[in-house]
């Protein structure tokens, strides 16, 4: 299989991926259940939730923090991923 | 704000943004605004049939869940401002807090951004009709029993499957139609506030399916200055005709030769989708 990119550039160079705050999730799981692109993962030791595949995590999309009751996901910054998706391109070119 | 306004404002009263929701609404009606409960309307919207007569609504959503927006998309009414209590609390570093009863603090808060609601610019230059209505050319991709269209010419495209149609310094923003074919049937689309700064890749609204919700990522950078109010009571329309009549924002550019650089022609984005649904739909 040809190598994942991302507007030209490996996917694995993104940085782009939802972190969960330990101390604000409380395991209701509705992130988990929403992502159609299998970021989460349940676990039946502790931590219960963890983000098992980053990669798949859809670059720019944060649309599983909106079902997050308690807040507890967040995103890089959406400007610092584009400027180093811009540098990635021009040391590429 | 001059003329006559109703505000509907999540009433979450077991969260503390629900909290702070309610008590922003509580300010807007001091401020002239007519109070209507959530929880009644959802039941029994003939009650506030004449509160609502002819009047633009305020509406006030507390988490991410946004209950009110969705009751007044239901509910067709027409809404002219929109605050999310999460959201607006992040952009001012502040915190909805922890407790349910509001300190003093969250009290000033909830002041604080009801006066920011009323204040917020109006931004009524509205949709710029000339140029928008040109006929557009398609090209296609097949694959099994789907076709999916791009424009050959005059839109430009992200890879999270949202067009930009450029016309002078305007630009309306939507999604793909391989993007709605994978949503299936819409039957909700969250606009963005008029008079929004939008970021290029910043999200311009939300389209929700039987299946799945997705973000709406803007191609381009710039002013929100017009949505298309069509989609309220009909989201069907970015189905029916993703690329025209179910456009979803019109936005003032802000620097549109430095967001180029970030974006796919017509041809260069049926290339994209050709790959996609070839990985998606083995």
């Amino acid at each position: 299989m040809s190598e994942v990119t991302f507007m030209g550039v490996p996917r694995e160079q993104i940085p782009w991926a939802p972190t969960i705050d330990y101390q604000k999730c409380d395991y209701c799981m509705e992130c988990a259940r929403f992502c159609p692109h299998g970021v989460y993962e349940q676990r039946e030791q502790e931590p219960r939730l963890v983000v098992a595949h980053p990669q798949h995590c859809v670059v720019f999309c944060r649309a599983c923090a909106k079902t997050c009751d308690p807040d507890a996901l967040t995103f890089p910054s959406k400007p610092e991923v584009v400027e180093l998706i811009k540098r990635l391109r021009q040391g590429e070119a | 704000m001059a003329e006559a306004f109703a505000v509907l404002p999540c009433n979450g009263l077991d969260k503390p943004a629900g909290a702070l929701a309610r008590e922003v609404g509580l300010a807007l009606r001091e401020q002239g605004g007519a109070l209507i409960c959530p929880v009644l309307y959802a039941h029994q919207p003939a009650r506030y049939a004449r509160v609502l007569a002819g009047q633009t609504v305020l509406v006030v959503d507390g988490c991410g869940t946004r209950c009110a927006s969705r009751l007044a998309a239901a509910g067709k009414l027409r809404v002219a401002r929109k605050l999310l209590v999460t959201q607006a609390c992040k952009e001012l570093g502040e915190s909805p807090g922890e407790a349910l009863e509001l300190d003093a603090g969250r009290l000033a808060l909830a002041r604080r951004l009801a006066a920011a609601l009323l204040a917020a610019p109006p931004a009524v230059r509205g949709p710029q009709e000339a140029g928008f209505g040109g006929p557009v050319t398609y090209g296609q991709v097949r694959h099994d029993k789907f076709i999916f269209r791009v424009p050959t010419q005059g839109y430009f495209f992200n890879e999270n499957n949202c067009w930009a149609r450029v016309v002078g310094n305007r630009a309306r923003v939507g999604i793909s139609d391989y993007m709605q074919q994978q949503l299936t049937d819409l039957t909700y689309c969250d606009l963005p506030a008029l008079g929004a700064q939008v970021e290029q890749f910043g999200e311009a609204g939300s389209v929700e399916s039987v299946k799945a919700v997705a973000d709406i990522i803007s191609p381009v950078s710039g002013q929100v200055v017009a949505v298309n109010e069509a989609l309220a009571e009909a989201p069907e329309l970015i189905n029916e005709d993703p690329y025209q009549r179910g456009w979803v924002a019109e936005l003032e550019l802000a620097d549109f030769q430095s967001d180029r650089e970030l974006l796919l022609d017509g041809p260069a984005y049926l290339a994209l989708v050709k790959k996609q649904a070839a990985q998606y739909h083995p």
